[in-house]
């Protein structure tokens, strides 16, 4: 099984806990539905969601979730044509109206030939948070039935990473 | 002039049999395509129809009965039914999945059952485990070429990167992962490296420009999407290399799907796998109407086939890319074949 631990290393560093102090008052509030975070908080936030999304990067290819060596990202790469956006939808493999979420399960245990998820494990919130983040952006299409590509990453030199993604990280 | 070509060309022609005939490459006692009759016809320039299949990208794992060994035998059971029997039959990489010795050892013998010639170049995911060393005891050299009926084949190996694992002390499993991952933004950018370009520029140099010439790589000759290394970092400098003739057909596996482009003097195909498709880049594609329907995952073979291609041409190489498909998965353009 590949070893995959940290496809992307997060900055963790971009705000110190003093700057967050002095930032917790001000900005508009006019069109705040509550109080606004601060932006210390906000990107603490942003850092946990991208936790989740390193997470589920590594599921998605690592193998781990099914049993001949598969992996969604062999049909799905970059998250690509998972069609997050599209979700909830009639899904014709599902027989239902049906949700991302199990459409992930049923290609764990059919291709895969693994175990399904708890839908509201934190893998499988993993899983969702990844290939959203790929499509992060792209407008929603509810029951679109489109194959969708992930946003378009650009390659070659350097080989740039998605946006909020700093560093590809050790080994 | 057209006698000193001539003599040219059957130098040429005899000369690559010599440095490109490697044991064990060819099926046994059956290498007629590969005789004297066949550098005769060469010395034509009429390129009478001949028909040769395509498979590739088998990704065999080294797990019993595993689904993907079952696809690639129906390929090479299909191929045995042709009638006409094909030519050769030509492989275009990624016969394993992380080059174990299980994975060539059980590839290997499902090609031998091939009841014509077959003729292989590797992929990444027949390499990074051991550098190659593998593959090469099992298939011989990883690039190489030939004369068939007068159009000249050649195959090359596109998938060299630049160290990515000694700086690292990455161990080999975990160098093959890096680059089994189609996003390779770990392994980088790769392609046929210096010393293969300079085997082709020799390689070609004595060939006249009416020579057609046919070339396969694993990864595409122009820039697709190069973050899933849909790409080879110096196709510029092979297409450089081919300018001269006047006409050059690419095929190349690496993709999983059907694409197609045109550049120059070249036109490009891609190839079907036997193992899973990829999805298409979020990219303007150069030819969109040249492309496959999606996929049902509930069917093994669905996304999948194997290829027949003719080629034929008086003065000038025409060829047909019939993408060979269990399943309703080619819009009604791309059934009627694709013009090369």
């Amino acid at each position: 099984m590949k070893k995959h631990k940290s496809m992307y290393a997060i900055g963790t560093s971009v705000m110190g806990l003093s700057l967050a102090g002095v930032m917790l008052l001000g900005g508009p509030q006019d069109v705040q539905a509550k109080k606004p975070v601060s932006p210390a908080q906000a990107e603490q936030e942003r850092q946990e969601l991208l936790k989740a999304v390193l997470m589920g990067d590594a599921l998605w290819h690592d193998g781990s979730l099914g049993t001949n060596g598969l992996a969604c990202g062999n049909c799905h790469p970059d998250g690509s044509a998972s069609n997050p956006h599209t979700w909830p939808k009639f899904q014709t493999n599902l027989g239902k109206v049906g949700t991302l979420r199990e459409m992930i399960n049923w290609c764990i245990m059919v291709p895969l030939e693994g175990k399904a998820l708890p839908t509201e494990s934190d893998k499988m919130i993993a899983m969702e948070a990844y290939a959203t983040f790929m499509h992060d952006g792209v407008p929603i299409a509810l029951g679109k039935d489109e194959q969708h590509g992930a946003n378009p990453v650009a390659g070659g030199a350097g080989y740039q990473l998605p946006s909020g993604v700093t560093d590809l990280g050790a080994p | 002039m057209e006698k000193i070509s001539r003599r040219n060309f059957l130098g040429m022609s005899v000369k690559a049999t010599a440095a490109t005939f490697v044991a064990g490459t060819f099926a046994p006692a059956s290498n007629s395509f590969f005789g004297l009759a066949g550098i005769a016809e060469a010395a034509t320039k009429k390129i009478s129809p001949f028909t040769f299949a395509v498979i590739t990208d088998a990704h065999l794992h080294d797990i019993k009965d595993h689904k993907f060994d079952r696809i690639l035998e129906r390929a090479v059971d299909d191929i045995n039914k042709m009638n006409p029997a094909p030519d050769f039959v030509l492989y275009g990489g990624d016969l394993g999945q992380l080059a174990k010795p299980g994975e060539l050892d059980k590839g290997k013998p499902i090609l031998t059952r091939l009841k014509v010639p077959y003729r292989i170049i590797p992929g990444e995911h027949d390499w990074y485990l051991d550098l190659g060393k593998g593959w090469k005891d099992r298939f011989g050299t990883d690039h190489w070429s030939f004369d068939h009926k007068g159009v000249h084949f050649i195959g090359m190996n596109s998938i060299l990167v630049d160290d990515y694992w000694t700086g690292r002390s990455l161990t080999p499993d975990e160098r093959m992962g890096w680059c089994a991952e189609l996003e390779s933004h770990r392994c980088g950018a790769w392609g046929v490296g210096s010393e293969q370009l300079d085997w082709l520029e020799k390689d070609v140099a004595k060939l006249s420009p009416d020579t057609p010439v046919f070339i396969m790589t694993h990864s595409p000759l122009w820039d697709y999407y190069p973050r899933w290394n849909f790409q080879t970092r110096d196709a510029p400098e092979i297409r450089q290399i081919l300018s001269k003739f006047d006409k050059v057909i690419a095929i190349h596996g690496h993709v999983h799907q059907v694409v197609y482009n045109s550049m120059g003097n070249m036109t490009s195909a891609g190839l079907l796998s036997t193992s899973w498709p990829w999805p298409y880049p979020n990219v303007q594609m150069p030819y969109p109407s040249i492309r496959m329907n999606r996929a049902d995952p509930a069917d093994i073979y669905d996304g999948l086939g194997g290829h027949k291609v003719t080629l034929a041409g008086d003065m000038g190489l025409g060829g047909t890319l019939n993408y060979q498909v269990w399943s309703d998965l080619l819009p009604a353009n791309v059934q009627a074949g694709i013009k090369l």
